[in-house]
């Protein structure tokens, strides 16, 4: 071996073994780099940067200002207590006219959900703008549709008026603002999203809680019984899994439906008489029943993988030295099985509060789901600022949820298998 | 190794060009017995088709524009003729979607109306075409069915037959969405069918409909997929329903269902079908539309469907050829746009309904929540 006068190690090459090892380690960094590069990019492309822009439209107002700037800087000045004058009805005469008609006709969407009407009224006013050649405006305009006469439809663009607006969480959450961007709670009539956040997250819990009953003897049955049954237990496990979901949704229909299965037979049993069939399907019942049924494997297996892993050993130790068995599993046996526990809630309450096709089909009066209602206005209303912020707060109540779990449990005691 | 690749890329591109020269005619509906009854109707039977000259590749979507947006701003527009709903059609034309159509050389019907004359009024309010883009199509309604075993004595007859849970007991089938069932509850609480419009677009108007909408709290059982309310009708888990009249008479023809309609306040909607602007065959497209809008093409596709066709010469055809549908019922009686029947119709207001469809759907969903 080589070494220099300073007494470094060197290579056979007359470099110092530091520099060599340190260039050697850089390629290999470099190359496992590389290797994952693909995937985060992957990632980055298709996940990450799909969520922030979807997330930044939960806020942003920008488009409708850049079709009105004009009227909207007059408007920041009117009192809002009478019509507002001939310079604002000429501006936004003159902003409506000489917009492209796709920007204008997304600027009309985008006020018709501050007022319905907004719709109509901009685009008939394309139309019939063209006709008037000069001013006055006000009286003209209001000649053809009378609504640009009314006051509320002038004071609906009160919230927006600034390029960025919490009008679409407000939306979310049964508020809005009024004409002078205070925050007021929506008509009694309207209110609907609190109660479908409670619905929600309500059904979510309890069909996680219904999984984890269900579930848990199932999963200990599994990772005990010799494997030849086990086999075959896990094959029915799994043979709903790899069910069409829309299948099983519409058996349980009839399995539950008043003159379905399980009433017949419940009839044909003596149990309740004829007349008083029970209703189970087209309600929150057949809903959590539905759902806890389709989701159940995915409690299931986490469990499963973490309970085959315990040492029946254990068990025996602590009876063997005199624990009573409902002690003995409570201390010795449950404790160990808290990551599958975790891992299989999770995954179930994350899929339970996104649900919305199984509701819908079983739920009746009580099926939509938050997540309905962001399919409705993504494909309905085209109101896509009010579905990334239902979008943002479902994110947050799960990032909270996850924030929480991590401070209680912590989050290396979660194991997926 | 590379070498296989490329060749199998090369493969696959050429495959890709030779699929899309034989597709060369493209035809987009809404697929199932809707599209089935077009193929028959008016796509086999047309003359192109029929001689060989010309292949169509029917293809489903789900409505709205988007598509047809996405087409005509990137240029490439791969769709010739596609089936619309009203809404789509006028705004698809006001926004320079669609191809603007010369009706004046069209088949005239065979009394002497010219094309858009024969497409008749009937107190509907909308005779001719909506849009100078739309070429007509058919009618379908919202409409109740009911079971004849429930009521073995007296029949329900009426809009308000529906809306009384008392002389009519058992539970009612309702959508899951406010379309429609507003202006039932108007014509049930006696509001004329041809006024219902007006009052439901007047001051209070929704109000009103909510209001008679009370009547059947706690007796209503939602459904939101257009096969259900016939399930749960046969099933005996409601009595009666609000349905789609081609899927109840497609129950009642091909399978031998047996539900009755109420033949009043009937909610109608049309179908329309147009040319995406910048088709790659415009000319062929407009031939094709022709053809599709003759008074034989309307009628004949009533042989597969009981969906109404707009032009009143098809159903002149019909009317003379009965037993019209295909297995060799009369088709007639379940027809939502005879004479009699549009008088009792309300044609729904597409303009009036994108203005309030989010808000009157939160209150209708407020309703719903507080209907068990």
């Amino acid at each position: 071996m080589n070494q220099t006068a300073k007494g470094e190690i060197l290579t056979t090459d007359g470099i110092p073994l530091k520099v060599s090892l340190r260039r050697s380690e850089r390629i290999n960094k470099f190359r496992a780099f590389a290797l994952v590069l693909p995937l985060t990019l992957f990632i980055i492309i298709t996940f990450v940067i799909p969520i922030i822009a979807m997330l930044t439209r939960s806020i942003d107002d920008k488009q409708i200002n850049t079709v009105f700037p004009k009227t909207f800087e007059i408007y920041k000045q009117w009192d809002r207590k009478k019509l507002p004058t001939e310079e604002m009805y000429a501006t936004i005469f003159g902003e409506i006219v000489n917009a492209e008609k796709r920007a204008i006709g997304k600027a009309s969407t985008r006020m018709n959900y501050s007022r319905s009407g907004w719709k109509s009224l901009i685009k008939k006013s394309k139309r019939k703008f063209k006709k008037i050649k000069e001013g006055p405006y006000k009286e003209q305009m209001i000649a053809v549709d009378k609504r640009w006469g009314k006051i509320e439809f002038w004071k609906a663009l009160g919230e927006m008026v600034d390029p960025y607006t919490f009008g679409y969480f407000l939306n979310a959450v049964d508020l809005k603002y009024d004409s002078n961007k205070e925050i007021i709670r929506q008509p009694e009539k309207r209110r609907i999203y609190n109660y479908t956040w409670y619905k929600t997250v309500k059904i979510s819990v309890l069909v996680t809680l219904f999984c984890l009953i269900l579930g848990y003897p199932i999963a200990h049955l599994l990772a005990t019984l010799p494997l030849k049954y086990s086999n075959l237990l896990m094959i029915f496990v799994l043979l709903p899994f790899w069910t069409s979901l829309l299948v099983r949704t519409v058996s349980w229909i009839i399995i539950l439906m008043k003159k379905g299965v399980f009433n017949s037979i419940l009839v044909w049993a003596g149990v309740i008489a004829d007349e008083n069939r029970m209703q189970l399907i087209y309600n929150e019942t057949g809903t959590l029943i539905a759902m806890t049924q389709i989701l159940l494997p995915f409690m299931v297996l986490p469990l499963y993988s973490v309970m085959k892993t315990i040492p029946p050993s254990y068990m025996r130790a602590a009876l063997n030295l005199g624990a009573q068995p409902m002690h003995a599993f409570y201390r010795v046996y449950m404790p160990q099985t808290v990551p599958g526990i975790s891992a299989g809630g999770l995954l179930v309450f994350v899929l339970a509060i996104g649900y919305f096709i199984t509701p819908e089909l079983v739920g009746g009066a009580d099926g939509q789901l938050i997540g309905h209602w962001i399919a409705y206005h993504l494909k309905s209303t085209l109101n896509w600022g009010l579905c990334a912020a239902l979008g943002t707060i479902l994110l947050v109540v799960m990032l909270t949820l996850y924030w929480v779990y991590n401070k209680i449990v912590g989050i290396e005691n979660i194991k997926l298998g | 190794m590379i070498k296989t690749i490329k060749v199998a890329l090369l493969a696959l591109i050429g495959l890709a060009f030779t699929a899309t020269a034989y597709a060369d005619f493209t035809f987009v509906s809404w697929g199932g017995a809707y599209t089935m009854s077009q193929q028959k109707g008016y796509i086999d039977t047309w003359g192109p088709v029929k001689n060989g000259t010309t292949k169509v590749s029917v293809e489903n979507y789900n409505g709205g524009l988007g598509e047809v947006k996405a087409q005509v701003e990137s240029g490439n527009v791969t769709w010739d003729v596609v089936d619309i709903l009203p809404v789509d059609a006028i705004n698809g034309c006001d926004e320079g979607l669609l191809e603007e159509l010369d009706f004046s050389s069209w088949e005239k019907a065979p009394n002497g109306d010219s094309f858009l004359e024969s497409i008749p009024d009937n107190g509907t309010g909308v005779g001719g075409t909506i849009s100078p883009c739309a070429a007509p199509q058919i009618w379908w309604t919202y409409v109740i069915i009911y079971d004849p075993k429930a009521f073995p004595e007296k029949k329900p007859k009426k809009m308000k037959d529906f809306f009384d849970v008392k002389k009519f007991p058992g539970k009612r089938g309702v959508h899951t969405w406010p379309q429609a069932v507003l202006e039932m509850a108007l014509v049930a609480d006696g509001v004329k069918p041809s006024k219902v419009n007006e009052v439901l677009q007047g001051e209070g108007g929704p109000d009103r409909a909510f209001a008679k909408l009370e009547d059947l709290k706690g007796h209503v059982v939602h459904w939101s997929a257009g096969a259900q309310p016939l399930e749960l009708v046969s099933s005996g888990e409601v009595v009666m329903s609000i349905v789609y009249n081609g899927r109840a008479g497609a129950a009642i023809l091909s399978e031998g269902a047996s539900f009755d309609y109420v033949w009043e306040g009937q909610v109608l909607d049309g179908d329309w079908i147009a040319i995406p602007k910048g088709s790659k065959n415009k000319a062929e497209a407009i031939e094709f539309l022709k053809h599709a809008t003759t008074c034989a093409s309307q009628a004949e596709q009533a042989r597969y469907i009981t969906y109404g066709p707009m032009r009143s010469c098809g159903l002149d055809v019909i009317k003379k050829g009965e037993p019209w549908f295909h297995n060799g019922i009369a088709v007639l009686p379940h027809m939502p746009n005879t004479k009699k029947r549009l008088k009792k119709s309300i044609l729904t207001d597409p303009v009036w309904w994108a203005d309030h469809n989010a808000e009157l759907k939160e209150q209708w969903a407020a309703w719903m929540a507080g209907n068990k």
